[in-house]
């Protein structure tokens, strides 16, 4: 026995991999697993909810019943099938514009001589840090029109132009709201893609005969393929996901969505439906995961970092130039500055969609409490509450940023050093689990599980802790993908080479590796600030008074309807991730378009 | 390899299993009305629940200023401001006040409790069925009525629960478009003429409108009776509905009934000046006030048939275990005001500010039109008399609790296109 056990003990030490993996087997399993199954649970057990409805029913005791209210009721058409349609509508919709336009973007950005590149590949990703529904905010101002009353949008009231309901609410508004958003996604994946891409391929098909058309289809495309697959994967589960857009423009028309489902019924505390729906998402995204491997396949990679420079070639656009300059500033201008300038001028009105000029005033960010406006609450800069959550978000931000950065470089390692065998395939699944995850559902259960202490885990009930913990749970997919991304990129040999040597492993990490990564360390760490800053489903029922974030502050000041606290602390958030975003990449000194990967 | 595998296998499974033991500690329940015993040496040492036989509010007072500290639990933002200025009259004691919306406050409390810790002292939230069927009928709050005001509440606004303040869902319509109130049967609402013109704020995002469309639904008689008053004829139901009060919310949702995300977006529909046509909103009394504050031009529909409106109480009580029951019990009072007012006093704006904050206390932020206070000795505040003038329907806890679920399955079939 003990000879077996000093065998595995050589073995684990000759392969820290190894080591790496079984720790995060057993710490995913933990907090990824075990919520995911409380969650099948939950759904075939009586839960308090039922009981009113199924009177008699034991809480706790097995049944069909939310599977049959879901799948076989005469609920199901309504609850069930046409939210899936629209949600499956939506998000494939999505999709396809998102990706055709991030393409374009980023094919643009990096392969031609497009001018003030720097600045454009800066200004284009701002709609990811910007929460999806200030679009749909911005969108109502514009083309909302007479159908729900009260003041009309820019167009109707100005232009007089009759805008039709399809235009104004529902699957058309909901589709290009979310596109803006989410283009963002496949942008960055193909930038990045398109940036590791030596051009000396392309040139090496030119030089063997092969024409412009068939080099892209049998060079580039197989090259930036493995980027399409995560934005196809990334966007669909992710806008099939969302809530806040579908609520604001789906509502009015009833367009009903599967989130918007499940936020009716986790605010009427039916836990069972809620999760089989949540499950529904759940399928829906592995399928999108699994189509993607199908077409891709998981082990199709390319190494092409190996350590040696190359430089991309750049397409001249000659006459198009102008054109194309022209479209992307107009484009610029509408999905960006207008939405922030609507933003902060909301926040100079005394009465919200008055736009008199009579009607400025500063008082939402300057006044002193007064107790006729806005039930009394101070202007933004002197508000105790919006300052202890600006620091409270920032610390998550950071914290956050910092353990999934690393945490991903290691997932990354031991899913890529691993390669092929069941093991990786598992971390690799595992810590893309929580991607799938319902926020909501996420930390109801988390709620369960730590608030009492259990060996030697205290209890993290209220504390920041607790919710630094989610917040790295529910961000691991990223940080995993770019870590494992990263780690693809880095030749095996440079790393053997050192083993060799004798070097061990710590150092081969820190001298060898995590400098090769950088970029992926820094994208991680970026994307995860960015997504902590913005989070507010995941942490709503976690946050204690002295641990509120601004999310927090934004949802509690939205459920009081006041408009004018909403959007400022909204641009505040917006500010701090902008100016995040500048100083990391200083601080990193890394290519613009490449500090955000979410490969 | 294989064995590498294994050892894996094996790890998972005794990390789950650990897992799943964590969950199973964190299910035990506070089942049926009789306390356990954790419970009862608790409430015999706060006086609380069955042990509260004698309020001494000396001693009360002086108990809670050694607690220190109180902390609340609430759907109301404005609480913040009642602790601020409790605090002022109180400096020993620190009030930390969790504003989570009503849904949230009792997923906060009961998930705290089933995972055993009792963070809360005082629980006030709207949501009557959740309230009294929940919390109170399983021992997770207990009801405490400040004796100086036991014979100034109402039976029914102090059993099984205190009610800290009354709200209402009411109907109102643009003044600038028409000169009185546009209809005098909710009927109305179903015809032609309202196809697309009435508004209602999202009754699966928000208990306050459940509360009011599922009260319709309970009062299936005297919509009956109002539909053939309003038409001379008996009503045809429609297939599957049960009767007239679904009736009339699945006539209502098939007449193009508009739902919205926000109270304020519902109260802006039919109040914003310089509208040709606009709606009717189904919305909350207290929005009234912002014909003053956002210049809206919104009246009362009232009288109406069968009913004006639907009230729904914001309750408060005490949470179980609560580490604070006596900074807890002195919180209860302060919210309900000072002792000395009576329906003669004066009060004058600005309420939440100077003479008026000292006697009203815990009142003044919710001083103001379309919130009442259950003591039947404070004046209601100027712009909101209509209240005493209108004939409204009031949340039954037992329908909201039992038949809510069955109204919002019904809103959810009938909503979805």
């Amino acid at each position: 026995m003990s000879k077996t056990l000093k065998f595995y003990r050589a073995k684990l030490k000759s392969k820290p991999e190894l080591t790496l993996s079984i720790f995060f087997i057993i710490v995913f399993s933990f907090l990824i697993v075990v919520p995911f199954l409380k969650m099948i649970h939950t759904t075939f057990t009586y839960q308090s909810y039922d009981l009113r409805l199924a009177r008699g029913a034991v809480q706790g005791a097995f049944t069909w019943f939310h599977y049959q209210r879901v799948f076989a009721s005469d609920l199901t058409k309504s609850f069930f099938i046409t939210p899936l349609l629209n949600s499956i509508g939506v998000g494939f919709s999505v999709t396809i514009i998102a990706m055709i336009l991030g393409s374009l973007l980023a094919w643009l950005f990096v392969r031609t001589d497009i001018p003030h590149r720097k600045f454009f590949q800066t200004v284009i990703v701002v709609p990811y840090m910007i929460p999806s529904w200030v679009i749909a905010l911005a969108w109502q101002l514009f083309f909302q029109n007479t159908r729900i009353g009260g003041q009309s949008g820019v167009l109707s009231t100005f232009f007089h132009i009759d805008v039709p309901d399809w235009l104004s609410y529902g699957f058309v508004p909901i589709v290009i709201c979310l596109a803006l958003h989410y283009y963002s996604y496949t942008f960055l994946l193909m930038s990045g893609a398109l940036q590791t891409i030596d051009s000396e391929l392309e040139e090496a098909g030119s030089i063997a005969g092969l024409k412009r058309r068939e080099i892209l289809r049998k060079i580039t495309f197989p090259l930036v393929l493995p980027a399409l697959g995560s934005s196809f994967v990334l966007t669909v589960t992710r806008s099939m996901g969302t809530f806040g857009t579908p609520a604001l423009l789906g509502l009015p028309v009833r367009f009903f969505t599967i989130p918007t489902q499940i936020y009716a019924m986790i605010n009427a505390r039916n836990m069972g439906d809620s999760f089989v729906l949540a499950l529904v998402l759940i399928v829906m995204a592995i399928t999108a995961i699994s189509i993607n491997n199908k077409i891709i396949g998981v082990r199709k990679s390319f190494v092409t970092m190996k350590g040696k420079g190359f430089r991309a070639k750049p397409m001249e656009l000659g006459k198009a130039k102008p054109v194309l300059v022209t479209l992307l500033i107009v484009f610029i201008i509408m999905i960006i500055v207008l939405p922030i300038i609507m933003l902060t001028w909301s926040t100079f009105m005394l009465l919200p969609d008055n736009y008199s000029f009579s009607n400025l005033t500063s008082h939402f960010w300057v006044g002193k409490s007064d107790a006729m406006i806005s039930s009394g609450e101070p202007g933004i800069f002197l508000n105790r509450g919006v300052l202890r959550a600006t620091l409270n978000s920032v610390k998550l931000g950071v914290l956050a940023s910092i353990v999934n950065a690393f945490l991903g470089l290691l997932i990354g390692y031991s899913v890529v050093k691993n390669r092929g065998t069941r093991i990786s395939k598992l971390i690799e699944g595992v810590a893309f689990a929580p991607y799938v995850f319902p926020g909501i559902a996420f930390s109801a259960i988390y709620l369960g599980m730590f608030s009492k202490s259990f060996g030697p885990i205290p209890a993290m009930y209220g504390t920041f802790a607790l919710i630094l913990l989610i917040v790295i749970v529910k961000n691991l997919p990223f940080s995993s993908r770019s870590g494992i991304a990263a780690m693809l990129q880095v030749d095996k040999s440079l790393e053997e080479t050192a083993s060799i040597q004798g070097i061990p492993w710590l150092k081969r990490f820190r001298l060898i590796i995590l400098p090769l990564c950088k970029s992926g360390f820094v994208s991680g760490m970026l994307l995860t600030f960015i997504t902590a800053m913005r989070e507010l489903s995941l942490v709503i029922l976690l946050v204690a008074p002295n641990t509120g974030l601004l999310t927090t502050m934004i949802f509690s000041y939205k459920t009081q309807e006041q408009t004018q606290h909403v959007n400022g602390v909204t641009l505040i958030l917006l500010v701090i991730i902008i100016l995040a975003n500048i100083i990391i990449k200083k601080f990193a000194n890394t290519k613009t378009g490449q500090s955000i990967n979410l490969g | 390899m294989k064995k590498m595998q294994k050892i894996i296998v094996l790890c998972l499974i005794i990390s789950l299993a650990i897992g799943s033991f964590a969950f199973a500690g964190g299910e035990s329940e506070i089942a049926g009305t009789e306390y356990s015993p954790e419970m009862d040496s608790w409430a015999q040492a706060a006086q609380l629940g069955k042990y509260d036989k004698k309020q001494d509010w000396d001693e009360i007072t002086a108990l809670a200023k050694e607690e220190g500290e109180v902390i609340i639990y609430s759907a109301s933002s404005r609480m913040a401001a009642v602790g601020e200025s409790f605090s002022k009259m109180y400096p020993e004691i620190k009030v930390t006040s969790h504003d989570l919306g009503s849904v949230k406050t009792f997923e906060k409390t009961v998930g705290e409790q089933e995972a055993g810790i009792f963070n809360a002292d005082i629980i006030t939230t709207g949501g009557s069925g959740n309230f009294i069927y929940d919390l109170i009928a399983n021992n997770r709050v207990v009801n405490f009525v400040p004796s100086m005001f036991a014979d100034r509440i109402a039976k029914e606004n102090k059993e099984p629960a205190l009610v800290r303040i009354m709200e209402a869902i009411v109907f109102m319509y643009n003044t600038e478009v028409n000169d009185a109130p546009p209809i005098t049967n909710l009927w109305e609402l179903t015809t032609e003429a309202y196809r697309g013109k009435v508004v209602i704020k999202d009754p699966l995002a928000s208990l306050s409108n459940l509360m009011g469309v599922a009260t319709i639904a309970q009062h299936a008689d005297e919509m009956k009776k109002a539909y053939k008053e309003f038409t001379g004829e008996d009503i045809v139901l429609s297939e599957g509905v049960p009767d007239a009060g679904y009736e009339f919310l699945y006539r209502l949702l098939h007449n193009d009934l508009i739902i919205l995300d926000s109270g304020s977006k519902t109260t802006g529909a039919s109040g914003k000046k310089g509208q040709t046509d606009p709606p009717v909103s189904i919305t909350s009394f207290t929005y009234l006030r912002y014909n003053g504050t956002k210049d809206y031009t919104n009246g009362l529909i009232y009288p109406v048939e069968p009913a004006d409106g639907v009230i729904y109480p914001t309750y408060t009580a005490i949470a179980a275990r609560a580490a604070h029951p006596n900074a807890a019990k002195l919180f209860t009072a302060y919210m309900l005001g000072d002792p000395s007012i009576t329906l003669d006093t004066v009060i004058e704006k600005p309420f939440t500010e100077g003479k008026s904050l000292e006697i009203l206390q815990g009142l003044a932020p919710y001083y103001e039109i379309g919130s009442v206070s259950p003591r039947d000795d404070v004046p209601l505040p100027e712009g909101g008399e209509a209240w005493n003038e209108m004939n409204m329907w009031v949340v039954d806890p037992e329908y909201m609790w039992y038949d809510a679920p069955k109204v919002q399955d019904f809103w959810i079939k009938e909503s979805a296109r």
